[in-house]
């Protein structure tokens, strides 16, 4: 389990990055926290011709408040974003989901960047992107651009990347919202999820004025529910609420059977986290107002 | 928490060192990384091997080509099976067993290939880094043959055969039997049955399999470093094989990070090593990687049993029988045999109860899978799980409270020795202490008024309880496993005070993660009247002992604890003699203790230090024939061997909404009789319910019907993490037994009682649905299932 040989480039700067990319033909790999990267050149699933390691690119890390959105370097740590009390203020689904991304010698490497570009549809970062809406910002051979977090995961560990993109950063809109819930099921803890849905609301005296769901783990890349959202702001606020909004998500979605479970597992497993996440955003919105 | 319950106190001598809690000694340079495993060797310039393995599950070679590899940087030598067929002779697992057929141990893939990572050429080259890229060039044409994925396939009428020349994919079949259990079957009160199994599972070391073949030029002598826990075994095997007589061949186990069976039997990567290393007349290094460890180290398990018990109206079991089959993989592993694993389920399923009449069949059968082997229980872990479950079925439908069922059928204190009906003779053991102990410490009334009040509340709480025994400790008379032809009954010590006054006391067993450099050092200074830091205990190492197979089926403290027990006192009078001399005092007025003889009464007293140079080095002091050089040697066999056992108690919740399992409670009552080191038994009794954890709940290799194995990193292969690992509370019943020293084994038992304790605790949580826990591990999935098929049986009910 040794990979093939490969070169190794630590360059300063994005430009040089590119640079490097571009040079290797499409058979250079950004390397980040290295996490995911170096099993898969262990087993040799992936045998690059050169790294082009991130690590010595200053400016790439950090966590900055815009306003209506958080910006977010890509090469920020799963561990900084857990502790940051600006990610805790302002998007507290990613502060609560950030616990369940692996294990601490990971949340110590890996990075924001990697995740969303490595797109496991069980991994927190992904679905993170697509609850809230992120947007991606690359650079490549030919500038700059802004990729919304639907159109970026494209299946299973796949995403819409050209080969000589980087992502430099990530934009997460803030949810001017009263209650949230982040609900995950994974065989072990730091394990990638079998099942998870993070759901935040807006309550208004009847009725939710506004819902944002996501759910990951039960299809081939996260899936932001927004039928199922438009479906929960009709609902009565009444005590059938979480069964209703359980049967609306499971509708959302058909997953399919692989090794940890079958779909119909997974299957009911969201049905059951949907009844609790919702429970749990409605009573901590009911506490602010 | 624990607490120690005397059933009766010694009356050998009394020790110092053994009952006290000493920390390990192995611990400091372990936890600060200054152990030594084999993969640190640092022989000089090394090659390194890597090996190509078989992606198909059957096939027939039909042509290798090496010449691009050959070929490639930094490689020394490619080697197939043709390319070594001179080098050595098979290994034969032999056994005098009927009906079994031994398949020959050979370095490479010969012919055939008959599981997805069996060894198929070897490269050679400076670094595993080149060595694993000349792999990628070598070409084998394969001629796919048809794959026996399951055992029930491989049985099958037509199925293909995985050994042409056995004429049958079953390579071992036994039946046991005693009484009419037809008969008794016929009048019981109540029958119970099912069909159980545990599947595949991966015995998983921390340290992965790994080997250092070290050449000698000048004398042509090979000194193999092997993460084995047999290599006295694995020494005498690779001299048979490559006729390399015992002075030019020694086997080392230095530091080894666990085995729980895995590295208990001898591999073809080991002969390989061997014989790569002297062809080349270099040094040859291979350290499995996770992948070849999962999917080519001997794995546990994977049998299916079905088995029906009957009671009589007052609740007690008086027939029991079985069919067994056993899904045992390619081959059979030296030196234990494909019986190994499937014949002790039937052995052992009686268990610690008195059932009169039994019948078990067993079949162990060949598939496209790496072999079976020794596991942490051998055995027992399931022949447990299902005697254990019938039990509980049983006192379901009779209405008796599992407790009260155990009681009334364990054998008592005054019934033993017993010999139950698969034949194995349980000496006196605490079988009743263990489970009063264990429902006593668990609180068992109250748990239960516990569980009658969450069910109120719609909670699924579940109480289990597993009670077993074990055979531990076993002499010349009991083969390991059965009709072999090596002995495994005794172990040697040879213990020596040199001329500086040290102490070393060298064994044949090999530790790797039991402690045995403290537990035996701690024996060798009671019983010599040393002090403990003085002692240095040298073990897996072949040039130490003349023979010597090593540490498994929880036989050290025994077997090593006898033999450094009997060498100890030999030393000691050795001592006293010259001690005599130098005290000018009667032998038997001198009390060795502290490294110190004195005089009885008076304070007058000779070091060890002072003897040895009055032995040794002052030619003056001493007679002639009074220079006794202070060293023996004694070779123990406790002829028997004896019993040990336990009970387990379990408390779990499953949560209806993610059926998963949380255990609320573990309560382990063992008898290991005298305890050498009660911390390094509770540390025994904690890993072993944590692997027993894993078997009930996590653990599963699952190969395809192509026999593809799906579960082969350990992303896939889900072991439980400190997390899923409760506290527990372990109970001393410490009942002393009759091989010397009053111990008992302890290694495994945790593994056996633990999938047993928590699948009935699971069943007793789900019986409002009246749920069959017969498979493990019991998967969020497979509970999952079995709520929903409740929930279907139940509606089609209402529906009628
Ligand atoms: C045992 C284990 C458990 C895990 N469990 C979880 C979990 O529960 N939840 C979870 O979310 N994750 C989990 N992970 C994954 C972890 O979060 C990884 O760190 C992350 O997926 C990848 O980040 P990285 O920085 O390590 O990326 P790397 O491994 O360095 O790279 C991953 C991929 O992304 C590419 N890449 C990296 N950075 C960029 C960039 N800036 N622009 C373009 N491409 C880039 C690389 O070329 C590579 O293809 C787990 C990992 C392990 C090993």
């Amino acid at each position: 389990m040794k990979p093939a040989s490969f070169d190794y480039a630590s360059p300063a700067t994005v430009e040089a990055a590119i640079e490097a990319l571009v040079a290797s033909n499409g058979e250079g790999k950004v390397l980040a926290g290295g996490q995911s990267l170096l099993p898969l050149l262990n087993f040799r699933m992936t045998r690059p011709s050169v790294l082009v390691d991130l690590n010595g690119i200053e400016g790439l890390s950090y966590i900055e408040d815009r306003g209506d959105r958080i910006a977010i370097g890509a090469l920020t740590r799963h561990r900084d974003l857990e502790h940051s009390p600006l990610v805790a203020s302002r998007l507290p689904v990613m502060s609560a989901a950030m616990r369940h991304v692996a294990h601490l010698a990971i949340r110590n490497r890996g990075t924001i960047g990697g995740g969303l570009a490595h797109a496991d549809p069980a991994a927190e970062l992904p679905m993170l992107a697509a609850f809230y809406d992120a947007r991606i910002s690359v650079q490549g051979p030919n500038g700059h651009r802004v990729i919304a977090a639907q159109e970026f995961f494209v299946d299973a560990l796949t995403n819409c990347l050209e080969p000589h993109e980087i992502v430099v950063e990530i934009e997460f809109p803030i949810l001017d919202h009263d209650g949230w819930a982040f609900e995950e099921v994974a065989r072990r803890f730091g394990d990638f999820a079998l099942a998870s849905i993070a759901v935040s609301v807006r309550r208004g005296p009847s009725r939710l004025e506004d819902a944002r769901i996501a759910v990951m783990g039960v299809a081939d890349t996260p899936l932001r529910l927004k039928a199922a959202e438009a479906e929960l702001v009709a609902l009565a606020l009444d005590d059938e609420i979480p069964e209703r909004f359980s049967e609306i998500v499971v509708a959302q979605v058909s997953p399919n059977d692989d090794l940890h479970a079958s779909g119909e597992y997974r299957g009911h497993l969201l049905g059951e986290l949907s009844k609790r996440a919702l429970r749990t955003a409605l009573a901590q919105a009911e506490r602010a107002a | 928490m624990n607490s120690d319950h005397r059933a009766s106190p010694s009356e050998v001598l009394r020790p110092k060192n053994v009952g006290a809690p000493i920390k390990r000694t192995e611990d400091p340079r372990l936890l600060a990384g200054s152990g030594e495993y084999t993969a640190d060797r640092k022989p000089d310039r090394p090659l390194h091997l890597a090996f190509l393995r078989s992606g198909l599950p059957h096939a027939r070679i039909v042509r290798i080509d090496t010449a691009a590899a050959l070929e490639a940087p930094g490689v020394v030598a490619v080697f197939t099976a043709e390319d070594i067929a001179g080098d050595f002779k098979p290994v034969i697992p032999f056994s005098r067993m009927p009906n079994y057929y031994a398949t020959p141990i050979l370095p490479l893939a010969s012919e055939k290939v008959r599981y997805v990572g069996e060894a198929v050429a070897a490269v050679v080259a400076t670094s595993r880094y080149l060595a694993e890229d000349a792999l990628e060039l070598i070409e084998i044409d394969y001629e796919p043959l048809r794959p026996v994925a399951r055992a029930e396939m491989a049985v099958a009428d037509g199925a293909p055969l995985l050994h042409e020349e056995a004429g049958t994919n079953v390579l071992i079949a036994r039946e046991f039997s005693k009484g009419d259990v037809a008969a008794d079957l016929g009048v019981a009160a109540v029958r119970v049955r099912g069909r159980f199994e545990m599947t595949r599972k991966a015995p998983l070391a921390m340290e992965p399999r790994s080997y250092t073949a070290e050449y000698e030029k000048r004398r042509d002598a090979l000194t193999l470093y092997t993460s084995s826990n047999i290599p006295g075994i694995v020494r005498d095997a690779i001299s048979e094989s490559l006729s390399l007589p015992g002075h030019r061949l020694r086997v080392v186990a230095p530091d080894v990070g666990g085995s729980f069976g895995s590295k208990g039997s001898l591999y073809p990567e080991e002969l390989l090593i061997c014989i790569a290393a002297r062809k080349l007349r270099r040094s040859v290094k291979w350290t499995a990687d996770r992948l070849e460890d999962v999917s080519s180290s001997s794995q546990a398990f994977a049998e299916i049993v079905d088995a029906e018990m009957g009671f009589d109206a007052n609740g007690v079991a008086t027939s029991l029988q079985a069919d067994v089959i056993g899904d045992v993989g390619a081959f059979s592993i030296y030196p234990w045999t494909c019986g190994l694993e499937p014949v002790q389920v039937v052995s052992f399923l009686p268990g610690p109860y008195k059932i009169r009449s039994y019948r078990g069949a067993v079949r162990g059968v060949a598939t496209c899978k790496p072999p079976t082997g020794p596991y942490r229980g051998v055995g027992r872990p399931i022949s447990t799980f299902v005697a254990e479950r019938l039990m509980d079925m049983g006192a379901k439908a009779l209405g008796i409270d599992p407790l009260e069922i155990r009681r009334r059928n364990l054998v008592r204190a005054e019934e033993f020795p017993y010999r139950i009906a698969s034949g194995i003779i349980w000496d006196k053991t605490g079988f009743i202490e263990c489970l009063e102990a264990a429902a006593a410490a668990a609180g068992y009334e109250q748990l239960r008024k516990q569980q009658a009040e969450a069910r109120r509340h719609g909670r699924l709480l579940g109480i289990g309880i597993a009670s077993y025994a074990e055979l531990t400790g076993i002499g010349s008379r009991i083969a390991v496993a059965p009709g072999m032809p090596i002995n495994t009954g005794s172990e040697t010590a040879r213990i020596t005070i040199d001329s500086t006054g040290a102490i070393t006391a060298a064994f044949g067993v090999a530790s790797h993660g039991q402690g045995l450099e403290t537990t035996l050092a701690q024996i060798v200074a009671d019983d010599l009247g040393a002090r403990f830091e003085d002692v240095r205990v040298i073990q897996g190492d072949s040039d130490e002992v003349p023979m010597s197979t090593g540490t498994y089926a929880s036989r050290s403290a025994v077997l090593g604890g006898g033999a450094a027990k009997h060498a100890s006192k030999i030393l000691r009078e050795k001592i006293k003699r010259v001690a005599s001399h130098l005290l000018e005092a009667n032998a038997d007025d001198l009390e060795v203790t502290e490294g110190k003889v004195a005089v009885l009464g008076t304070d007058r007293a000779v070091s060890f230090k002072q003897i040895a140079k009055a032995v040794y080095s002052d030619m003056k002091t001493l007679p002639i024939d009074a220079r006794e050089e202070l060293t023996a040697t004694y070779t123990y066999d406790p002829i028997n061997g004896t019993t040990a056992a336990a009970t387990h108690i379990a408390m779990v919740e499953v949560d209806p909404a993610t059926c998963f399992v949380k255990i609320h409670k573990f309560v382990v009552a063992e008898d290991c009789g005298r305890i050498i080191n009660p911390m390094i038994v509770d540390g025994q009794v904690h890993g072993g319910v944590a692997q027993g954890i894993g078997a009930a709940l996590f653990e599963e290799l699952i190969y395809d019907e192509e026999g593809q194995l799906l579960t082969a990193s350990l992303v896939d292969y889900v072991i439980p993490s400190a997390p899923e690992v409760p506290l527990m509370d372990v109970v001393h019943v410490e009942s002393e037994s009759a091989v010397a020293g009053g111990f008992r084994g302890m290694g495994e038992g945790g593994t056996i009682g633990a999938p047993a304790a928590i699948a009935n605790a699971i069943a007793d949580a789900l019986s409002p649905f009246d749920a069959d826990v017969s498979v493990l591990p019991m998967t969020p999935e497979r509970i999952f299932r079995l709520m929903q098929n409740a929930k279907f049986k139940a509606k089609e009910k209402s529906n009628d």
